[in-house]
């Protein structure tokens, strides 16, 4: 009888151990290395060129929303939750990690304006367009209970926006004045008030938890501090701002999205001018929040598109886009620094990577190594022509395309007319302004 | 009307006046009352305070003269009263508050004043995050771990501390020898007359007086002594180390010359101990410029002149040192005759060969190079003048027989010479061949004495006696010329064979080997110093007369295969340039290697115009230009004779000329070269274009100068060019996140927070390194 085994050889399948290895010194001395420099820039270009070929974004969608997404929060402990609130008033807790919704109420009459998390994750905040400010338990009820709120506050005034402190226990609320509230009582401690009609937004400074800043339907971003009687100040821009967002590590420095489809970041000490203009968007910025390092900013807007920002940079690092994201209305950047969060008209949530080429899943050792080398080599060689054409090359959608192509053309041709008038006038008559110095109309005290 | 006039009541009227007077005083809103909290008041609810008009018909309020009034009436409370009075009479009225909006404004100011000042406090962390090589989120905080499973070790919890032991331990000693003195009395009468005694029996007070002096004379001798020590220990400056480094070895030479004279075995015994301690050091590598310090330097050479000298001098330091160690090598390959027969070639006179030596062993002393080998060449083509011109004689003689004789014979005598017994004679012997082989129109290669043999190698010369060196001197030297002798012979047959014509081109080889001969001078033993100076004096004045012998003929033909040495002066000696380290050519780049090679650059430059004398450089430069362009503006005939010329009826003369010009090919007219109209510029239009398209065109943003950048473009990162440690530094990367970790807004801790601690090694290793100045220079 013949008997059949299954034998492999070991050696085919198990990999050399360290002890293995016949460890070779090498020789470092550069005169044996003549072609060193060309073969780094060809390991450059081939690790730019592998990031390009990685690139892929897109995580997973989420769908469950029966109307447009307008609002996020974020949960400040746990990584694997998110809230959204809907046109139709519904809310929805997001189980990220297993891409579901684990929980949907309806909320509100109208739109879910806000929705905001208590900083140690137990309670959720909602505002709406009833006019009521609504706490609910972040947990789920158990089986058989009514989703019911906590506790619901009738405010006097409309409610647009809605931003818990990150230290303490009080919470503001905007609309037609900004309140400050503490989360024991039915009244606002404070209202404050300057003359607007609508503030749309606001926003507490992650860092100096006094400081809120609220942006205005009069094209003006507010600042206030929970403690003073006044606001403290206010800018007016060019049109209005849709969304104000703090940089989480520098206390002074805050970005808003405006709707000349530009993004301004500001220093609060100095607010006449923008730190820097931030271009690349084709129509108004509906969103805008910051990654959790404070280095980068993502970005959403009426264009259809999601641009990721270097805050110290003036042209988008990176666009995502696909061909059913309609006008993206509000954005969020997790708090791991690894995801792009985007909701958008059409009813979807969508999960992005935030770097479009990175690795997910377990990196070993060696693969962290290689990658840590091929991004030094990238940086190094970012000047060169062939390796920088390569890393800023994007495919976008036509209609943005276009839309860019149009505004080049308007731009250029207002360049040449000032120039023309300038060339036709006295001299030192029609002053050259720079970019940053044309957005900010006043600086009212 | 005139009834509605009669019926005018003045008195109806005047009341009618008075009520309407009175219409607006009437209070008729209540002042409310609240029973709850509310932040805001009712407009509605504010009553208008009373007019003072209206005191005089309500019932009057009490003012403050009634009261004073009553005051006075009682001899009691007339000082109150008065008192009173001062205080309303004093009182000074509030201002008029300002208007509400102007009060809102300054409020708001001084609100945003005191916000930029709360944000300011941030700047120094927020720049710090900024510049930081390594960020790592989330922020590390400053929790203490305490290890609280229960096998782990417990806590030294001992309540006292070490001195407090040290001190106990101490206690104890006394007592033990205080009972060894006095004994286990506890009387205390009795005690202090012991001690007392005891006083007594050994000093007076003035001697204890004078002790304690002393003692404390010592003592502070001693922490002087120490504290200038510490002190010293300190010092970072190298200079001062330095110095104080050659004053000990300046020291130690007096004392060893001293030492010489008066007591020369331990002299010698001094001066083993220096060999030993140079040998460690050459064999420490300290002065290679690869040590921390060196590296440090480097960072720092860029930008201090000071700092590169310190640097010149080190590698100095290094490159004597290895010279020395090359120069035992080649003595070590004259001892063994086996080890010279691998590499026939070789000639320690030959600066090539050396300096393929000192290639490899990592070494280039270029700057000793340099008039080295030129010099070797220019007398190697005197030689060869010499020899042709010798040749010519032959020629004229017509018997070749006798060269080779003469040289057989030369060799012979060598030989028999050598092979006597050694004895002082044999130096002088020696130089008298010098002058054979002269004449046999050998020109032998002038040698420089040896300056730098040190004392110490003479000293171990000396140890050895004389004999000795000499035998083995001789048995080494008799190998060697046997050898030669063969091989001479081989060459002379070649010679012979070879018709005059192939000469030429053999004649430089046979040259070399016949060169080889000057071993011989240099293996000369010295003995004594006067015998090699005779020898080195007598060499020079032979050489003259040759030289004045053979420069008239030596005009007349040049040889064409003589090395020019001034030509190849200007092959650029590339290599030489590399093997400098890497890590030390980035950074000392351009302004470095200006320092560096200022001798040479002046030296190269008068090279190349004293190169060119003869030469028309320009002449040749403007050719190179124009070669490109002369193939064009030419017309090439393409018809080919009797190709479509057909004869016959209907053909014409006309249609011929008029094919035949078409077929007249004319190039297009030269392009405009760029750089038609610079005669000392050549612009070279061949370079690749595809490779033009990955150059960089300008230079990029935290970069100022071109030289920066580049290098670091030049330094390579990748762990097959630069060690793992180095690899790590290089790439790690800018910000680093954790997987699964919420990163948390800074906190206001961070503000005093100290310097966190780096848990990486790579990053504690970038740390350390020493920081180059953001600020460059000026240009």
């Amino acid at each position: 009888m013949k008997v059949k085994m299954i034998s492999r050889n070991p050696d085919n399948y198990v990999r050399e151990t360290k002890l293995e290895h016949h460890k070779m010194a090498r020789n470092y001395d550069p005169a044996l290395h003549p072609l060193e420099g060309p073969r780094e820039y060809v390991r450059a270009l081939n690790a730019t060129k592998l990031d390009r070929v990685f690139a892929k974004p897109f995580v997973c969608n989420l769908s469950g929303h029966r109307d447009g997404v307008s609002c996020f929060g974020k949960h400040p402990k746990q990584l694997s939750q998110l809230a959204t609130g809907a046109y139709d008033g519904e809310v929805r807790i997001w189980d990220l990690a297993n891409r579901t919704s684990s929980r949907h109420f309806v909320a509100h009459d109208g739109f879910v304006r806000g929705v905001a998390y208590a900083p140690d994750g137990k309670l959720i905040y909602t505002v709406g367009d009833d006019k009521t400010i609504k706490v609910w338990k972040a947990d789920a009820p158990d089986v058989g209970e009514e989703e019911e709120p906590v506790n619901t506050i009738l405010s006097r005034y409309g409610l647009h926006g809605i931003s818990h402190n990150r230290k303490g226990n009080s919470f503001a609320t905007c609309g037609e004045v900004c309140a400050v509230w503490d989360e024991k009582h039915n009244d606002p401690i404070k209202t404050l008030k300057w003359g607007v009609d609508t503030l749309h937004t606001i926003s507490y400074n992650p860092v100096e938890t006094d400081i809120l800043a609220c942006c205005a339907s009069d094209r003006s971003i507010i600042l206030y501090d929970q403690r003073e009687a006044q606001p403290l100040r206010k800018i007016v821009l060019t049109m209005k701002s849709n969304k104000l967002s703090w940089n989480p590590m520098e206390a002074f420095n805050f970005t808003v999205a405006n709707e000349d489809c530009n993004l301004y970041t500001f220093d609060t000490r100095k607010l006449q001018t923008p730190l820097k203009v931030h271009f690349d968007h084709v129509s108004a910025v509906t969103d805008v929040d910051y990654s959790p390092t404070g280095k980068e900013f993502v970005s959403a807007s009426y264009d259809k598109t999601v641009r990721i920002y270097n805050a110290h940079h003036s042209h988008s690092r990176d666009i995502y886009h696909t061909k059913r994201m309609q006008h993206v209305v509000c954005v969020a950047w997790s708090l791991d620094n690894r995801y792009v969060f985007s909701g958008s008209d059409e009813m979807n949530v969508r999960m992005w990577k935030a770097n479009a080429s990175e690795k997910l899943g377990v990196i070993r050792p060696r693969e962290r190594v290689n990658f840590n080398y091929q991004e030094a080599l990238k940086q190094k060689y970012a000047a060169h022509p062939q390796i920088k054409r390569i890393a800023r090359h994007r495919q976008v959608p036509r209609h943005v395309m276009n839309a860019q192509r149009k505004m080049r053309l308007v731009k250029d041709k207002e360049q040449v007319k000032e120039a023309n008038v300038r060339k036709h006038s006295k001299k030192g008559k029609v002053p050259y302004v720079s970019e940053k110095k044309k957005h900010v109309i006043k600086e009212e005290v | 009307m005139s009834d509605d006039e009669e019926t005018y009541d003045s008195r109806a009227h005047q009341r009618l006046l008075q009520a309407i007077g009175s219409l607006g005083k009437g209070q008729h809103i209540q002042k409310s009352t609240r029973d709850e909290r509310q932040s805001r008041q009712d407009e509605f609810q504010l009553v208008k305070s009373v007019p003072v008009t209206e005191a005089e018909h309500g019932p009057r309020s009490v003012g403050l003269n009634d009261l004073v009034q009553i005051l006075r009436t009682s001899t009691k409370h007339s000082q109150t009263g008065k008192k009173l009075k001062n205080v309303q009479s004093t009182r000074k009225l509030l201002q008029k508050p300002l208007e509400k909006p102007q009060a809102d404004r300054i409020k708001r100011t001084i609100g945003y004043e005191g916000v930029t000042k709360k944000l300011g406090r941030w700047d120094a962390v927020v720049a710090q995050q900024r510049s930081a090589e390594t960020q790592i989120f989330p922020l590390p905080s400053e929790t203490i771990y305490v290890n609280t499973k229960a096998n782990v070790r417990r806590l030294n919890t001992s309540l006292k501390s070490n001195l407090a032991m040290e001190l106990q331990k101490t206690d104890l000693k006394l007592r033990e020898l205080r009972k060894a003195q006095i004994g286990d009395t506890t009387d205390e009468k009795a005690l202090a007359e012991q001690e007392s005694q005891l006083l007594a029996k050994k000093l007076t007070k003035d001697e204890l007086f004078a002790r304690r002096k002393e003692l404390a004379y010592l003592k502070m001798r001693e922490s002087q002594k120490s504290a200038k020590a510490r002190m010293q220990n300190k010092i970072k400056s190298k200079k001062y180390h330095k110095l104080q480094k050659r004053q000990k070895i300046i020291e130690q030479m007096k004392e060893f010359e001293l030492l010489q004279k008066t007591n020369p075995e331990a002299a010698l015994e001094k001066l083993n101990a220096l060999e030993k301690s140079r040998v460690q050091e050459r064999a420490s590598l300290r002065h290679k410029n690869t040590g921390t310090w060196a590296k440090n330097l480097q960072v720092r050479a860029k930008y201090d002149k000071e700092v590169r000298k310190d640097l010149a001098e080190q590698l100095a330091v290094s490159r004597e040192l290895t010279q020395k160690k090359e120069e035992s090598e080649s003595e070590e390959e004259t001892r063994n005759p086996a080890a010279e027969d691998e590499d026939e070639d070789y000639d320690p006179f030959n600066p090539w060969t050396k300096g393929k030596a000192a290639e490899n062993g990592e070494e280039a002393n270029g700057d000793d190079e340099d008039p080295n080998w030129r010099k070797y060449w220019t007398e190697r083509n005197e030689n060869e003048k010499l020899l042709e011109q010798h040749r010519m004689d032959m020629d004229e003689d017509k018997d070749e027989d006798e060269v080779k004789e003469e040289s057989q014979d030369s060799e012979e005598g060598d030989e028999k010479e050598i092979v006597l017994p050694s004895k002082p004679k044999q130096a002088k012997k020696t130089t008298k061949k010098a002058k054979v082989l002269l004449q046999n129109g050998w020109q032998v290669e002038k040698v420089k004495p040896e300056k730098v043999k040190t004392k110490k190698e003479k000293g171990n010369v000396q140890t050895k006696s004389i004999e000795d060196i000499f035998d083995e001197q001789n048995d080494v030297l008799r190998a060697k010329l046997t050898k030669k002798l063969d091989k001479l012979k081989k060459q002379v047959n070649q010679l012979k064979k070879t018709p005059v014509k192939g000469k030429k081109a053999n004649k430089k080889d046979a040259l070399k080997n016949l060169q080889d001969l000057t071993f011989k001078k240099k293996k000369q033993v010295e003995i004594d110093e006067p015998l090699n100076y005779e020898a080195d004096e007598e060499s020079p004045k032979n050489v003259p007369e040759v030289q004045e012998s053979s420069v008239p003929e030596s005009v007349e033909t040049p040889s064409t295969d003589t090395i020019d040495p001034n030509k190849v002066a200007t092959i650029v000696w590339k290599q030489k340039k590399t093997n400098s380290n890497g890590i030390n050519d980035v950074l000392i780049d351009d302004e470095g290697a200006d320092y560096e090679e200022d001798d040479v650059a002046a030296d190269r430059q008068l090279t190349i115009s004293q190169a060119f004398e003869d030469d028309d450089i320009v002449a040749d430069f403007n050719r190179d230009k124009t070669k490109d362009s002369e193939l064009k503006n030419t017309e090439i005939q393409l018809a080919l004779p009797g190709w479509g010329s057909w004869a016959g009826a209907g053909i014409s003369k006309e249609v011929m000329e008029r094919r035949n010009k078409r077929l007249l090919l004319k190039l297009a007219a030269p392009e405009k070269r760029r750089d038609e109209n610079k005669d000392n510029l050549y612009l070279n239009e061949n370079g690749s274009k595809q490779a033009r398209e990955h150059l960089v065109s300008s230079v990029p943003f935290p970069f100022r100068s071109l030289a920066d950048y580049e290098a670091s473009i030049r330094a390579p990162i990748g762990r097959t060019f630069v060690p793992e440690t180095a690899f790590r530094m290089l790439t790690r990367p800018a910000v680093i996140t954790r997987k699964g970790q919420v990163i948390n807004p800074m906190d206001e801790s961070e503000l005093v927070k100290p310097d966190r601690r780096l848990r990486h090694v790579v990053d504690r290793r970038i740390k350390r390194l020493p920081k180059v100045p953001s600020k460059i220079k000026k240009t």
